[in-house]
């Protein structure tokens, strides 16, 4: 393969893979910049959401890689799972917030932090004690559909992968900007306490945004199923830190900044793997993740936070 | 068993602390002549270790609040650096360079046919607190480019960097065997005896090892370097305008936690002979951090007694409980109740822990700071006094009219757009008392920010004694005499009174980590005096925080908390007190009181800088007046000239409503 071919091949591997990222950052992304709160709960509530999109498919008869489906039925059963996945990790967030983080919400210190630590931990426990260790074979229903660039090879689950997750993410800059329980988010991001006084439900708005970066991050985990063929308990951790990188990367609590940082974190973990090597790709995005929190904590679209004290 | 408990409850609480640590001690070291067992005296010295690598976490988590996520990769360190040390993993050739380093028997000269290598030899003894310094130095490494960053930030670098050593690890076979893991270590070696696969020996080393880190760790946290600590944890912006040097004090915490992972270390990988990266992953810096959680944040004890208690739930109990499940299940006949496997579930299990000491007990089995009684009548009783200070003995030395007093000189600071303060001048003459008055938001908080260092400016100078303030660090600054409060009070508020006043005096003292352990008669005397200077400074304020110098802060009335923070200010032994709104909240008796007060320490030669709002205050007070308004000065003169400024008028009251002595109201 030419180097150009190489270099073609690397990139749509990597904007899948940053996708990927991209939506599970919009998730740390979303609840950090309304509370401040790292939630490592987010790591594997993606994690789940890719076992709940393997269900939501099985239930409906697909299994393995030997069903394939075309057109309407392809799309439809793509949309149900993509939907059922969706609200039920994002139901999943919700539950999160409700039962392990609301009580904490005034408490100063690591608190919250270590308590998403120890969701995380009995997600991750839950799924490995009632599924079991070995990774899943993850029903897919694509046709093999692949066009040849030179000898670069651009399958259909790929451009599947960036539609999903280009819609997905243009749907929440909208939800956002544009309506008014978006408007209340970004109150409630700058300043809680204004928000507050100005009408807000912060509650719900908080609720409201475990909802949908849970939702992101289960439709990550269903992307992360089609994309790999497998899925398994163990496949939050690096992908969460990769995803979190990508969300200080683009600048923490900034939505667009999230998904610039996911594509980037992409784009080094598959060009890495293919001019460097693979077992070093963690040094080297973690080697990234302390330099732009070193020399630009703002990351790359934020806005140096004015201080809160 | 009643009798006992009678008994002890007649035992002085001091006393009853010392009399538990020898029992615990005694049963610690009774428990393999009692219960000859060698697998539960291997899970014991386990226990032991992890106790140990608890206290080290304690003392980055619990005393100065830095949540560290990677924690056992400085376990790591400690272990390769023993492994590689004293295995056969790294043998360079032979050469004369080493022959000291073989008569020290560091090393081994080992005849080969194609040129001799050279064996490392280092002795466990030797490489136990070496381990160590090299665990606190990737401390410092992995510490001084994080350490300024947010608290939440920092637990994801150091959860990167948990990767990280551990790939590092796996990656670089050469030197240390990559995924296979060292192997051959050697065991350690007393008077010429290896302590071989036995588990005895091991276990009396680890309960040393325990019993030590427990002194350091006390001495520590009752010591400057711990007040320091926690004063970080309570509040950084305060710590460090109360004279801690965040940057260093934080980097202190995490070196010396290290420290402790990395002695741990040797010890481990020297009882098991071997280690592998899968030792010191993520999921070991989460059970320490389960074991620090589960004992008590902060409490040295605790934190040990959370670490046996997990170490044994795992290798104990786990094992049984499942045992009598599948007795029952086969007594009951349900097959499925012998698939039950509980020890399968430990993760699981420190995932609740976790959510559930957090949501329902955070201060953990053995909370580090005790409930405290309510203080008598007679102690609640608050003496009001009129006429300033009663006792003024022994406070000589605040008079410092000798400098030249503070002078800012066109100082602008911009947030953003928004300017906050726009070429402000400013004189405070040593000795004087000025107050700066003006609306809300018109900069007055802004410009004790510049002054102390927390706000950067964007032009201008400023002068203390004829030094240049701008560009110090907070910590620099109060070292120089300019101490300050917080117009919204920033105590140390799960400290008590005495520790915030202690801690005040953090600039003045000396004291490092090493005295602070050996505690040398110099170390003591500081101590002592310290003591006694925060008693004196407190008694200044009668019988109001005197008898509740024990108490934690959080239990303080308002008024009584902005005592505590001019009191905390006052023990640094200021040049020049900075007071933002000292009086904002108090009824009338106590504003009087409080004024009385700031007029005493001015007749003692403190400058003072004052912001107030409560103008007949300020008329009582200030030799001086400076009126800021948008973030320009508008005004200055005496009290009476500035409560006739049109400008002021203007700018309290708006235009048009001009009404001479409205601003008395």
């Amino acid at each position: 393969m030419s180097f150009s071919d190489l270099l073609l091949q690397q990139t749509i591997n990597g904007l899948s893979l940053g996708a990927m990222y991209a939506l599970l950052a919009l998730g740390f992304t979303l609840v950090y910049g309304i509370l401040e709160l790292i939630n490592f709960a987010h790591f594997n509530v993606f994690m789940v959401g890719s076992f709940i999109g393997m269900w939501t498919l099985q239930l409906m008869g697909i299994n393995g890689q030997s069903i394939v489906m075309t057109g309407l039925p392809l799309i439809g059963t793509m949309l149900i799972a993509l939907i059922v996945t969706m609200v039920l990790s994002g139901a999943l967030g919700v539950l999160i917030e409700r039962v392990s983080l609301r009580p904490l919400r005034d408490v100063k210190g690591p608190a919250a932090m270590i308590t998403t630590i120890g969701v995380s931990y009995v997600l991750f426990n839950i799924i490995l004690l009632t599924v079991g260790a070995d990774s899943k074979n993850y029903p897919n229903p694509l046709p093999p559909v692949q066009w040849d660039i030179g000898d670069a090879v651009l399958r259909l689950r790929e451009v599947l992968i960036w539609v999903i997750a280009v819609l997905l993410m243009l749907g929440l800059h909208f939800f956002v900007q544009r309506s008014k329980m978006g408007k209340a988010m970004r109150a409630t991001a700058q300043d809680p306490e204004a928000a507050r006084m100005m009408g807000v439900e912060v509650d719900r708005v908080i609720v409201i945004a475990f909802f949908l970066g849970s939702a992101l991050a289960g439709a990550g985990g269903l992307i992360f199923g089609l994309y790999y063929n497998f899925t398994s308990f163990i496949i939050g951790f690096t992908a969460g830190l990769r995803a979190f990188t990508a969300a200080v990367l683009g600048g923490i609590g900034n939505v667009p900044g999230a998904m610039l940082g996911g594509v980037i974190i992409g784009l080094i973990e598959a060009m890495g793997g293919q001019f460097i090597a693979t077992a070093w790709t963690d040094v080297i995005i973690f080697s990234i993740l302390v330099l732009v929190l070193v020399f630009r904590p703002a990351g790359l679209l934020g806005r140096v936070a004015p201080n809160k004290s | 068993m009643r009798m006992i408990t009678k008994l002890f409850a007649r035992i002085p609480m001091a006393r009853r602390q010392h009399l538990l640590t020898l029992l615990a001690g005694v049963a610690a070291i009774a428990f393999p002549l009692l219960h000859d067992n060698d697998a539960d005296i291997d899970s014991a010295a386990n226990a032991a270790a992890y106790a140990t690598l608890a206290l080290g976490l304690n003392i980055v988590v619990g005393f100065a609040g830095l949540l560290d996520l990677g924690y056992a990769a400085f376990f790591a360190i400690g272990a390769y650096a023993y492994g590689i040390l004293t295995s056969f993993q790294v043998m360079p050739h032979w050469s004369g360079f080493w022959e000291p380093f073989a008569w020290l028997e560091l090393v081994r000269r080992i005849p080969q046919p194609g040129g001799d290598l050279v064996h490392f030899t280092v002795s466990f003894w030797i490489m136990l607190p070496v381990s160590a310094l090299i665990a606190a130095a990737f401390g410092v490494l992995f510490g001084a480019p994080t350490l300024r960053l947010r608290g939440d930030y920092l637990a994801i670098v150091t959860l990167g960097f948990g990767e990280i050593v551990p790939i590092v690890v796996r990656n670089v076979d050469s030197v240390t065997n990559g995924a296979a893991g060292l192997n051959g270590i050697q065991a350690p070696r007393l008077f010429g005896h290896s302590f071989g696969v036995a588990a005895l020996p091991y276990y009396y080393v680890a309960i040393g090892l325990v019993a030590l880190l427990v002194f350091v760790s006390i001495r520590l946290r009752d010591s400057r370097i711990g007040r320091a600590w926690m004063a970080i944890r309570e509040d950084e912006i305060a710590a460090a305008a109360m004279g801690v040097d965040r940057t260093r004090t934080k980097l202190l915490a995490f070196a010396i936690g290290a420290g402790f992972a990395g002695a741990t270390g040797t010890f481990y990988v020297a009882k098991l002979q071997t280690a592998t990266p899968e030792m010191f992953g993520f999921p070991v810096s989460v059970m320490i951090l389960v074991m620090v959680v589960l004992g008590g944040m902060g409490s040295v004890w605790g934190v040990v007694l959370g670490a046996v208690s997990l170490q044994l739930l795992q290798s104990w109990f786990l094992e049984d409980i499942s045992g009598w499940i599948h007795d029952l299940g086969t007594l009951i006949g349900q097959p499925w109740m012998l698939k039950i496997d509980l020890t399968e579930s430990i993760e699981l299990i420190f995932g609740l822990i976790l959510v559930f000491m957090m949501l329902y007990r955070r201060d953990g089995l053995i909370p580090a700071t005790r409930k405290q009684s309510a203080l008598s009548f007679e102690e609640q009783h608050a003496e009001v006094r009129r006429g300033g200070f009663p006792a003024l003995t022994g406070l000589g030395n605040f008079t410092h009219s000798d400098h030249t007093g503070l002078e800012v000189r066109d100082i602008t600071v911009r947030f953003g757009g928004l300017v906050a303060l726009n070429k402000v001048n400013l004189a405070v003459p040593a000795g004087d008392v000025v107050a700066v008055i003006g609306p809300n938001g018109s900069g007055k908080s802004t410009l004790f920010n510049v002054i102390t260092g927390l706000t950067a400016a964007d032009g201008g100078t400023i002068r203390f004694d004829t030094q240049s303030l701008l560009g110090l660090p907070p910590h620099q600054i109060l070292r120089r005499g300019v101490a300050r409060t917080f117009q919204n009070i920033r105590l140390f508020t799960n400290l008590s009174v005495l520790d915030n006043v202690l801690i005040g005096q953090h600039a003045r003292l000396k004291t490092g980590p090493i005295a602070a352990v050996f505690r040398p008669p110099s170390t003591r005397r500081e101590e002592a005096a310290a003591r006694v200077w925060a008693t004196e400074i407190l008694s200044l304020f009668g019988n109001r925080l005197l008898p509740r110098a024990t108490q934690t802060v959080s239990h303080l009335s308002y008024a009584n908390r902005r005592r505590v923070e001019i009191a905390r200010a006052l023990a640094s032994r200021p040049k020049i007190l900075l007071l933002d709104e000292p009086t904002a909240g108090m009824n009338p008796a106590e504003t009087l009181e409080l004024a009385e007060q700031i007029k005493s320490l001015h007749s003692l030669g403190l400058t003072i800088l004052l912001i107030e709002h409560k103008l007949d205050v300020v008329t009582r007070l200030a030799d001086k007046v400076v009126v800021l308004d948008h973030g320009e000065k508008i005004a200055e003169g005496t009290p009476d000239e500035v409560r006739r400024n049109d400008a002021v008028l203007q700018a309290y009251l708006g235009r048009g409503t001009l009404a001479e002595g409205m601003v008395d109201a």
